[in-house]
């Protein structure tokens, strides 16, 4: 999953590229080179994205989570026969470790195919290639997982290796024979192929068939020395070794050959095989996100009912908590005002991660959605200091702004998170009017977070946003933070909606900061100040 | 006395109970694939058809490192192998039993069952872990596994349940003196006993370093001092013997040591055999065989 062109270092951070990758990320090596290779549908392919989408969609419905997860089961544990099918296509002769990498596929493929029956959306993996290639090796399958070079490859080799195997056990037993009488001879084992004899244990010198490499004061060290009889057993043996090793190699020729003649079909299998890896990696993401297909258009439009943000609904759901849901349409670049911890920098991020599924094709977290492609989703503002270097965080948002205005795509989908909140509110503001006015006039779509009054209508823009606390939520009795986050997402209502006046919107700075643990003394200052 | 030492090895390993058997040395060339071949051939001749891997590279002609010739592993047909698929021998045709996501110097690694004798190089996994995981693969097609434990990787014993073997010999020392030193530290360090929950104790998180231990020591610690297991005792020859003798070394998970090899000649120097399995057997008071000889010390 390649987004690069569509979103740069900053905005990925910000909308977290990364988890969704790993999300929707295939498990079998197959699947990850397709998946390496996809890149966002751009304007003017919506149906192929829409098309997409719908896929995956309709494979999640067709065959649910525990199909899905069984064929993850199978990509998970697939062998990897590429560098095989590469090898074979270019005359090498394949091992045999190579032949099982290939039968292991095969039966993947099957099993895939056997699991994804009826589902109209995955096409067989399985061909006549693969059937063919898969009937040849069916003779070497050992075991349930296994392969050998079984005799019933050829009849020549099943005859060689009985050869070797009595040519090996003539030479054991001649071996074994000196050896035991050696043995019996020092009165003593001898085991590998040197051994020592001590001079205090001889009696004499030392019995024919034996040589010394070594000599020492105490010991001698020595090794059986072979004699006619031994070096014949052992020239038989090794005849029929290199017989062996010739009708072995023959077979391997042979089935070499055969894959050889397949291999581009085999690799259009591969790809099949990845393929349906990267579907149904999606289609479990689909399931377990609850994502539906979102209606690509052409116009530059975002809107969506009930998004969510997944890697924090995730986090959330792991402390016992509920993600609220919000809701946001949008044609144009608006203002989106609301109290902190209102949900304002989720909801930026939830029509990131939209608008990303989408120009992938995927599912989108949502109960419904419709919006078009872009060339480019840009993040500005806070977030932008991932960026690190020399310069200040206001320096490097104006650097970013820079370089989205100087790279002009034509449809921009642009987040602003608090953009020149680092800067006087007066001249921030100006800033801030001036820049949406631009993106109004190259028509880009996007939202701009701010805390800054009456910027909507200066820039002659759209306003929405968050309503807010319900009330003054009560101080949680104890200092605990989970408390009072939990207190503060019971009273916080995260419905974002057009407004029409553009009065300075409250925050609810003071209150929230008494929700979360600052003294009240310091808190009742902060009040009359404000009055 | 002579024995039939591959068979007493073998005995006093599967006497523990333990599903595999690794030999550990005090340093390269002292005989621990001379041990872990006499131990191989004996379970072979008992009709176990055991699985047999390396940690790291072993069984090679002729040593990768210091090119001095290594014995070479004639195993039969029946034994399981886990080793690189690129060392497998080409022929006679290993059944390929699993493709392994481990990787050696030498590729990926695979675990074959031997279908014709032959000679095969041994190329497992370089890391401990990597290894552990290989013995448990094998352990999934025959009930007991051998292990060539390379140049002293005692860390491949941490979280094992398997016998140990110690392999010595006047490779790795000098003098036959420094060499009986080497492995009763080695062999002390391997041997340290459970701690006593009753007693006070100090336990160490992570490994027991030089600089730890020599606190200790000058701290006049008095406190049962306890590791995780003794693979954990990161120290060495005199500096292992010395906290030893000062300090209350324990573990909470002991290793099961149960024997001891000598290999009396080395490519610079050779010792006496007979003394030297003797001075190791005094300094570690555990079996001691030399392969070589036949014999185990009195």
């Amino acid at each position: 999953m390649n987004a690069r062109g569509l979103v740069d270092d900053v905005t990925a951070q910000a909308i977290d590229l990364r988890w969704l990758r790993d999300a929707l990320a295939p498990a079998s090596p197959y699947g990850a080179r397709r998946y390496e290779r996809i890149g966002p549908f751009v304007p003017g392919e919506e149906s192929l994205a829409q098309t997409r989408a719908q896929r995956i969609a309709a494979i999640a419905a067709a065959c649910g989570e525990q199909r899905l997860d069984a064929m993850r089961e199978i990509f998970r544990n697939v062998a990897d026969a590429s560098s095989a099918i590469a090898r074979a296509s270019m005359g090498d002769l394949l091992s045999d470790a190579n032949l099982l990498e290939l039968q292991r596929f095969f039966d993947a493929c099957m099993r895939l195919d056997g699991l994804s029956s009826g589902v109209a959306e995955l096409p067989p993996a399985v061909d006549d290639a693969v059937r063919s290639c898969a009937r040849e090796l069916e003779l070497g399958r050992a075991g349930k997982f296994g392969f050998y070079l079984a005799d019933a490859f050829d009849e020549s080799l099943a005859r060689a290796r009985a050869a070797l195997a009595s040519a090996q056990a003539e030479y054991d037993a001649v071996t074994g024979r000196a050896s035991a009488k050696l043995a019996a001879q020092l009165g003593r084992e001898i085991s590998g192929s040197e051994f020592i004899v001590m001079r205090a244990d001889l009696a004499g010198s030392l019995p024919t068939g034996v040589r010394v490499v070594r000599e020492a004061p105490t010991y001698l060290l020595c090794e059986i020395d072979a004699d006619e009889a031994m070096l014949a057993a052992l020239e038989r043996r090794d005849a029929f070794a290199g017989a062996v090793a010739a009708a072995e190699e023959a077979v391997r020729a042979r089935l070499t050959s055969i894959v050889q003649k397949h291999a581009a079909a085999l690799d259009a299998a591969a790809d099949r095989f990845g393929d349906a890896d990267v579907l149904v990696a999606a289609a479990r993401f689909t399931l377990a996100h609850r994502c539906v297909p979102a209606t690509i258009v052409e116009e530059p439009r975002l809107e969506f009912v009930d998004g969510r943000f997944i890697p924090l609904a995730l986090e959330l759901e792991k402390e016992g908590r509920n993600f609220t849901p919000i809701s946001v349409a949008l044609h144009d670049v608006c203002v989106l005002t609301g109290p902190n911890m209102g949900g304002k920098s989720v909801c930026l991020r939830i029509c990131g991660e939209i608008v990303l599924c989408a120009a992938f094709g995927i599912p989108v977290p949502a109960s419904a959605a419709t919006t078009g492609l872009f060339a480019e989703i840009a993040w500005l503002g806070v977030g932008s200091e991932v960026q690190g270097g020399l310069l200040s965080s206001f320096a490097r948002e104006v650097v970013r702004l820079r370089d989205v205005l100087e790279r002009g795509r034509p449809q921009l989908f642009v987040l602003m998170d608090e953009f020149a909140r680092t800067t006087t509110p007066l001249e921030g503001r100006a800033l801030l009017v001036a820049m949406l006015r631009r993106f109004a006039e190259r028509r880009a779509c996007g939202l701009s977070a701010t805390h800054l009054a009456a910027v909507a209508e200066a820039a002659g823009v759209r306003h929405f946003a968050v309503r807010g606390l319900r009330g003054i939520p009560e101080k949680p009795k104890t200092s605990d933070l989970a408390a009072a986050l939990e207190t503060l997402a019971a009273s916080m209502d995260y419905t974002i909606e057009e407004v029409t006046a553009d009065s300075a919107a409250g925050s609810d700075a003071i209150a929230l900061a008494a929700l979360l643990g600052l003294d009240d003394a310091l808190i009742e200052e902060a009040y009359v100040s404000l009055e | 006395m002579h024995v039939a030492v591959g068979e007493r090895l073998l005995e006093l390993s599967r006497a523990t109970g333990a599903p595999s058997a690794i030999v550990v040395g005090t340093g390269k060339n002292v005989g621990k694939t001379v041990a872990m071949r006499a131990m191989y051939e004996a379970a072979v001749a008992r009709g176990l058809r055991p699985g047999i891997t390396s940690i790291g590279r072993d069984g090679e002609a002729a040593d990768v490192g210091d090119a001095q010739s290594k014995p070479r592993l004639f195993l039969r047909a029946g034994t399981i192998v886990a080793t690189a698929r690129d060392v497998l021998p080409r022929s006679p045709a290993t059944e390929i039993l699993e493709l392994s996501r481990l990787t050696t110097a030498a590729g990926a690694l695979v675990f074959g069952r031997v279908r014709a004798d032959a000679f095969y190089e041994l190329v497992g996994p370089p890391t401990a872990s990597g290894l552990r995981e290989a013995i448990d693969g094998i352990l999934r097609f025959t009930p007991y596994a051998i292990v060539d434990g390379a140049i002293d990787r005692i860390a491949a014993l941490a979280g094992g349940t398997d016998a140990v073997v110690v392999a010595c010999g006047a490779s790795a020392s000098p003098t036959m003196d420094e060499a009986v030193e080497d492995v009763r530290a080695l062999v002390g360090r391997l041997c340290v006993r459970r701690y006593d929950e009753r007693e006070p104790y100090l336990r160490i998180e992570g490994a027991l370093t030089p600089s730890r231990a020599a606190e200790c020591i000058a701290s006049k610690e008095s406190r049962q001092i306890v590791v995780t297991d003794p693979t954990q005792i990161a120290l060495t020859g005199r500096a292992a013997l010395h906290a030893m003798a000062r300090l209350r070394l324990r573990c909470e998970r002991e290793l099961r040591v149960v024997a001891i090899t000598v290999a009396s000649l080395g490519r610079d120097r050779a010792f006496e055999p007979r003394a030297f399995a003797h001075e190791v057997s005094k300094a570690t008071s555990l079996p001691v065989f030399d392969v070589y000889s036949a014999e185990e010390a009195a």
